[in-house]
């Protein structure tokens, strides 16, 4: 048989790369040494990962200069549970982590205990109001806030809804135009859903499933579902709810659909970089309100370089830094606003920032995607 | 063709057991042990190399004792309506995958076998490309033809009527893994027909039977052990696929894959999840079963075994 | 059965009797009729997202895009994650290749041409392992990878590639190996060739179609894996699925068209280069149990 150059050439390539990546394989590992570098796990939207890329790791290397801030992101939080599976087993076998800094699963972190204690490690902290702090579980540290609002295409929508119950109408009276995506998949959605449940909850439920699990309280929802059930004919193609606050966006853009609930840092960078239209404004309802939340940061307990990683963590809760959060991302700043600049107040004074509507507790919040997913789609 | 008997010495036979543990051995560590410990989490043990997964996860039935199993997490899931419905789509659409692809390729293996022409070569040319496009980006792919605004539509609207929107349904996933799986089975069944001889199909035509028949008699009866093989692979490949479905699929039903996965990350359910790995592993069995079934049946009949 | 005779055959004279299959109207109406549905079906989603790399934007419901620019390629080819990650896939997918082969072949080899115990049922095991959905296997891996040290490290990534090709590199070849008549082995050992050298000569030669086929499965496979690798790989080793999906689901669907026509290219070359031996009968013998 005649030798093909092809076939020698597949056998031999192969060879040499194999050569070539092990000796480049063992050198990526980064210099570990010493408390002069850490590695942030981040995870969200690539507005997140712009910001810590070009603004916070930047800032704190100059800052501190000899340190080295590395990030991982995972854009999505779609391998959230494998990095969390990664990080429990390694602190349970008392190995590297390979991760100093969470940003993102704190609260699943948190309530595993995997991250270390603050205690006075981070003085900005105390600028931070307490309820916030404590929502976000043992050792998370708030950094950045964000709330969800209602977008629309004010050149199609000239009046649009104020309270919740308007904007069910509004749903009901214009089939196909709105939508919200799946709970599981992001937060504008499931903030929308939450409203929803929430419409139909006692208070006093309500604060106790904010702060701890209490499962039997989950029965205050079932008028809620049925609510939600009830809209899937007016939804934008009789009941499709895409997998993503990027994909809901994208709906909104391309007009195939007039409102929808959007994160608010989302929404304004997406109108300054002008991949969402003008035309669209965004403003929030009230009766309930859209919940907003923090996110947090972590140190994990099986750090190595844990006095470095408070130092990040204290870093970006200064002034300076949270305005630039704030002006960057148009995330609301964690720190009290009487710190801020009156620019910056003036910002938002509208979304009532410091006053956000919190979250279900993390499993209740786990909850309410499977509960969603049980009896909405479909129904 | 079976290994002939005059070298079976038994240092001979464990030479070649050498030989082949290498493989055997990593598949063995890192695949076949998980799926013990997988499926010793599902009958509730929740400890050793589960206790990570276990930290936080809700809603587990648990053992107290190793040696004890309870079948309780597969007892919630089976009464679970959502359970019932996603796994009975997914199993339609995996027969329905697999034949609409066998369907294909047989059309394009017939017209290969028996035509020479350019024809028969762009098609099975055709055939074969999506093998070579990663699946995330076939997912995207189908999703953006068949979308609201996709091709399908574009056209539909330029020529003056609405079709349908397939993007996000339970069509689209169809689709999809028709798009994906194709390739393979079309080797398969390709490779299958050519084996069979000229001089058959030839002697068929002589004594007068039509092209269908010659079809049904000579050439399918030969070709039978492929299109088993393409046909088990195709279902198993798509009992558990998920990228395809998550990308083009709707909410509800959802395949069982997109399933796992949402219960392990979103809903923080992990026992159910590895609970649906298992079913799904053993209905994968079930079809495996039928092609160890047709190996022996063609390997008994022509005195191979 | 006849798979010697029939491969013996091979690039046969097609069935010039049955030509007139093709020369009737009807067969004529017919075949364009399944050669445009074919087409537009493979083909037609690869172009529509393939133009869209080079558009401004494209609004709903024109047949073509709002305007041409080449400027979402500059933004791939900025972004040196996007590179990164495509480069690392490509030297995943060789180096997987190489070690499958490396630990496979002599398998695949023994599986072939010695009859040892439990042969049938090891080879069916081999299958059948690889039927459980991954997504179960997530946590026991973690763990397991963590007790061995091999959490984040090249080698971990590269056996998990590894077991997604195990069942290419061994049912193929070995298929591939048994249909080496051993006449041919048996003559050249009685002309005083030694075992390896008629390895080398006689037995891989003749078996190389389908080792080849073997090999391109497993590199296909390798490309294509996407969850395993962010398990253990992650954060130093982020390959081009990974990528992918965020891409997909975070940025303009250009970016996405970009980053899928540099994909498809070497698939595309790779597929031109070895049509003929894919084409052949290699896939088929190499499933079928003997």
């Amino acid at each position: 048989m005649r030798r093909s150059p092809v076939v020698a050439a597949a056998l031999l390539a192969p060879l040499a790369l194999t050569l070539a990546s092990c000796s480049s394989g063992s050198s990526s590992a980064g210099t570990a040494g010493g408390g002069t570098s850490v590695i942030v796990a981040a995870s969200g939207d690539t507005n997140v990962q712009e910001l810590w890329q070009q603004t916070l790791i930047p800032d704190f290397e100059k800052a501190h200069p000899g340190t080295k801030v590395t990030l991982t992101f995972d854009l999505h939080g779609n391998n959230d549970q494998q990095n969390f599976a990664r990080l429990a087993a390694a602190t349970q076998q008392k190995k590297d982590p390979g991760v100093d800094l969470v940003a993102s699963f704190t609260d699943k972190a948190a309530s595993a205990g995997l991250l270390a204690e603050v205690g006075s490690k981070v003085p900005s902290l105390a600028s931070v109001d307490p309820k916030v702090v404590a929502a976000g579980g043992a050792g998370a540290i708030p950094y950045r806030a964000s709330s969800v609002l209602l977008a629309y295409d004010s050149a199609k929508v000239p009046a649009p809804p104020k309270t919740l119950a308007d904007l069910l109408t509004w749903i009901k009276a214009h089939p196909g135009r709105f939508t919200y995506n799946s709970p599981k998949s992001g937060g504008s959605g499931q903030a929308f859903v939450v409203s929803v449940l929430d419409s139909h909850t006692a208070t006093a439920d309500r604060d106790q499933m904010t702060t701890g699990y209490h499962k039997d309280l989950e029965k205050d929802w079932a008028p809620g579902w049925a609510q939600l059930a009830s809209l899937n004919a007016d939804v934008f193609q009789k009941g499709v709810y895409p997998n993503g606050n990027n994909q809901v966006l994208q709906l909104l853009s391309s007009g195939q659909i007039d409102m929808a609930p959007v994160w608010s840092d989302q929404f304004i960078s997406g109108q300054a970089a002008g991949t969402i239209p003008a035309t669209m404004k965004a403003q929030q309802i009230a009766d309930p309100t859209f919940t907003g939340g923090a996110a947090y940061v972590g140190v994990t307990e099986a750090s190595k370089h844990q006095d470095l990683a408070f130092q990040v963590a204290d870093f970006m809760l200064q002034p300076d830094e949270q305005a630039k959060i704030a002006e960057k991302i148009a995330g609301y700043p964690a720190i009290s606003m009487s710190r801020m600049s009156s620019q910056i107040q003036q910002k938002f004074a509208a979304a009532a920032a410091n006053t956000l509507r919190p979250g279900y507790n993390p499993d209740h919040a786990s909850d309410i995607n499977n509960l969603w997913d049980q009896n909405v789609p479909g129904k | 063709m079976r290994p002939t008997p005059t070298q079976s010495t038994l240092k001979h036979r464990l030479g070649g057991l050498a030989l082949a543990s290498p493989p055997l051995l990593l598949v063995t560590i890192f695949v076949g042990f998980p799926i013990v410990v997988a499926v010793a989490y599902s009958l509730g043990h929740t400890g050793g190399p589960n206790a990570t997964v276990s930290l936080i996860a809700k809603d587990q039935v648990t053992v107290d004792a190793w040696w004890k199993q309870s079948p309780g997490a597969y007892g919630v899931l089976l009464r679970d309506e959502r359970f019932r419905r996603d796994l009975l789509v997914t199993v339609l659409v995996s027969l329905a995958t697999t034949a609409i692809v066998l369907v294909l390729a047989w059309v394009i293996a017939l017209y290969v076998r028996l035509t020479d022409t350019w024809v028969s070569r762009l098609l099975s040319a055709l055939a074969v490309i999506p093998m070579f496009i990663p699946v995330v980006i076939a997912s995207w792919v189908i999703l953006t033809f068949y979308a609201s605004d996709g091709f399908v539509r574009t056209v539909a609207d330029q020529l003056g009527f609405t079709a349908p929107v397939w993007g996000y349904t339970t069509t689209a996933v169809v689709i999809g893994l028709v798009w994906t799986q194709l390739p393979f089975a079309t080797l398969m069944v390709v490779s299958g027909v050519q084996g069979v001889p000229d001089a058959l199909i030839e002697a068929g035509r002589d004594a007068g039977g039509s092209i269908p028949r010659v079809v049904w008699s000579v050439v399918a009866p030969m070709a039978l052990v492929p299109t088993v093989i393409a046909g088990t692979f195709t279902a198993i490949g798509t009992l558990g696929s998920f990228t395809v479905p998550y990308f083009t699929g709707p909410n509800a039903p959802k395949m069982l894959g997109v399933d796992m996965n949402d219960y392990f990350q979103s809903y923080n359910l992990p026992q159910s999840s590895v609970v649906m790995a298992v079913v799904v592993f053993v209905v994968a069995s079930g079809f495996g079963a039928v092609y160890v079934w047709a190996n022996y049946r063609s390997s008994a009949s022509t005195g191979r075994v | 059965m006849a798979t010697v005779a029939s491969r013996a055959g091979a690039p046969r004279a097609r069935g010039r009797a049955l030509s007139t299959v093709s020369s009737r109207t009807s067969g004529r109406v017919l075949t364009t009729a399944l050669v445009l549905v074919l087409g537009v079906f493979i083909l037609g989603p690869l172009l529509w997202l393939g133009v869209r790399a080079f558009a401004t934007g494209w609004t709903y419901p024109s047949l073509g895009p709002d305007g041409w620019t080449m400027h979402w390629w500059q933004a791939v080819f900025d972004d040196p994650n996007l590179v990164s990650s495509a480069v690392l896939s490509f030297k995943l997918a060789f180096v997987t290749m190489a070690v499958s082969a490396l630990v496979c072949l002599p398998a695949a080899y023994a599986f072939a041409r010695f009859d040892f115990p439990g042969r049938r049922f090891f080879l069916i095991g081999l299958f059948a392992t690889n039927a459980f959905p991954k997504m179960g296997l997530f946590v026991a891996l973690a763990s397991l990878f963590y007790t061995l040290g091999l959490m984040s490290t090249f080698i971990g990534v590269v056996i998990i590639h590894l077991m997604g090709t195990v069942v290419f590199m061994t049912w193929i070849p070995a298929a591939a190996f048994a249909a080496v008549p051993r006449a041919y082995e048996e003559a050249a050992r009685d002309a005083g060739a030694g075992r390896f050298t008629v390895l080398r000569t006689v037995t891989l030669p003749l078996a190389l179609p389908g080792i080849l086929v073997a090999l391109i499965m497993s590199f296909l496979a390798s490309f294509d894996e996407a969850q395993g690798t962010y398990l253990v790989g992650s954060p130093d080793y982020v390959t081009m699925p990974t990528q992918m999906y965020s891409l997909v689901l975070n940025y303009p669907p250009q970016v996405a068209a970009v980053f899928s026509i540099l994909l498809s290219i070497p698939s595309a070359l790779l597929l031109l280069l070895v049509r003929k031996h894919v084409m052949g009968g290699q896939l088929a013998e190499g499933f079928q149990i003997r």
